[in-house]
């Protein structure tokens, strides 16, 4: 099993273009974030203002991936 | 340089599938994708695949297509082109859409077919032979995802239309964080084009107004034309759109 990318929690703060969200995370850092294919399959719905699971790029620490939305 | 760079990336590049279900692509032992495949109630195969880097995608998919049997399936925001253009690249074309709307609540207008709370045991009669009719015509592979679960699981999100004291048609509201959702409207195929489907979507539109919610969100399929007509006569407004891909 390889290394995986930093999870961090977060707070979606803009809906953007090209279906991707502005989440700013708990450490004040802010990414251009997608939606992970298990939610787009589970047909989550993504929304301004949700807690979400952030998953940083390795590549790019200003780009990552919504995993998880918790619950209000 | 960049060849260079973009051949070695190429070389490091391999992919393992870690499950039964999930597929991983790594570089320099990090984990840069993963492709899963996870099955729907409706018996069909849906894939998913994230990645860091373009050139992982294409190693991903061609791992997972050359062992999983067809058809497959997948989900695709319309707006993401590029993940589109990437499914599409590899053999997916598209086989339905998915309307995202938002439509504005009110206060329920006056109707001749009565909408109460249904009790449990006629609900889920009146839920078994709706689906038994969707199944027999155009099937649960052409409704929206929400409705493939299994039957009524908690009454109180649903109100149901009666004529003679007999449900005839039933609405069903989930509240999803903070935005309702108007997960399923259904009709008797005997009682259709009557009303029943406008009465039922405007109480339960008008409830969620008496509580000060101002909008619902619903998903229609595009191929739906009385559904649509239906959310279009209540103001619904198209905020996005789900691409169903398939790879027979």
């Amino acid at each position: 099993m390889g290394k995986t990318g930093i999870e961090v929690e977060g707070t979606v703060v803009e809906c953007c273009p090209n279906a991707t969200f502005r989440v700013e995370l708990t450490n004040g850092h802010r990414v251009l974030a997608h939606i992970s294919g298990k939610i787009r399959r589970n047909y989550i719905k993504i929304m301004l203002l949700d807690r979400v699971l952030v998953e940083v790029s390795p590549y790019d620490l200003d780009r990552g991936r919504i995993l998880f939305r918790y619950r209000a | 340089m960049y060849t260079s760079r973009k051949v070695t990336a190429l070389d490091s590049l391999c992919v393992t599938r870690v499950s039964q279900s999930c597929w991983h692509a790594l570089d320099d032992d990090r984990v840069i994708g993963r492709g899963e495949v996870s099955p729907r109630p409706d018996g069909r195969s849906f894939l998913s695949i994230d990645v860091w880097r373009a050139d992982a995608f294409d190693r991903l998919a061609e791992a997972m297509l050359s062992v999983l049997p067809r058809p497959l399936y997948t989900v695709v925001d319309e707006e993401d082109a590029d993940l589109t253009s990437q499914w599409c690249a590899v053999g997916f074309s598209v086989r339905r859409r998915e309307w995202e709307c938002l439509i504005p609540t009110g206060p329920a207008k006056p109707s001749d077919v009565p909408v109460i709370s249904p009790e449990e045991e006629p609900l889920s009669e009146l839920d078994r032979v709706i689906r038994e009719e969707v199944e027999a015509s155009v099937g649960w592979q052409e409704m929206p995802a929400e409705l493939l679960g299994p039957g009524v699981v908690d009454p109180s999100r649903y109100a149901v239309a009666t004529k003679s004291g007999r449900y005839v048609g039933l609405v069903r509201v989930t509240q999803v964080q903070r935005l309702p959702r108007i997960g399923l409207i259904a009709v008797r195929a005997d009682e259709r084009r009557r009303g029943v489907a406008r009465a039922l979507l405007g109480h339960a539109l008008g409830s969620l107004y008496e509580r000060g919610i101002e909008t619902a969100s619903a998903e229609l399929n595009e191929s739906n034309t009385a559904a649509l007509a239906l959310f279009d006569g209540f103001g619904a407004r198209r905020v996005g759109s789900n691409l169903e891909l398939v790879m027979r």
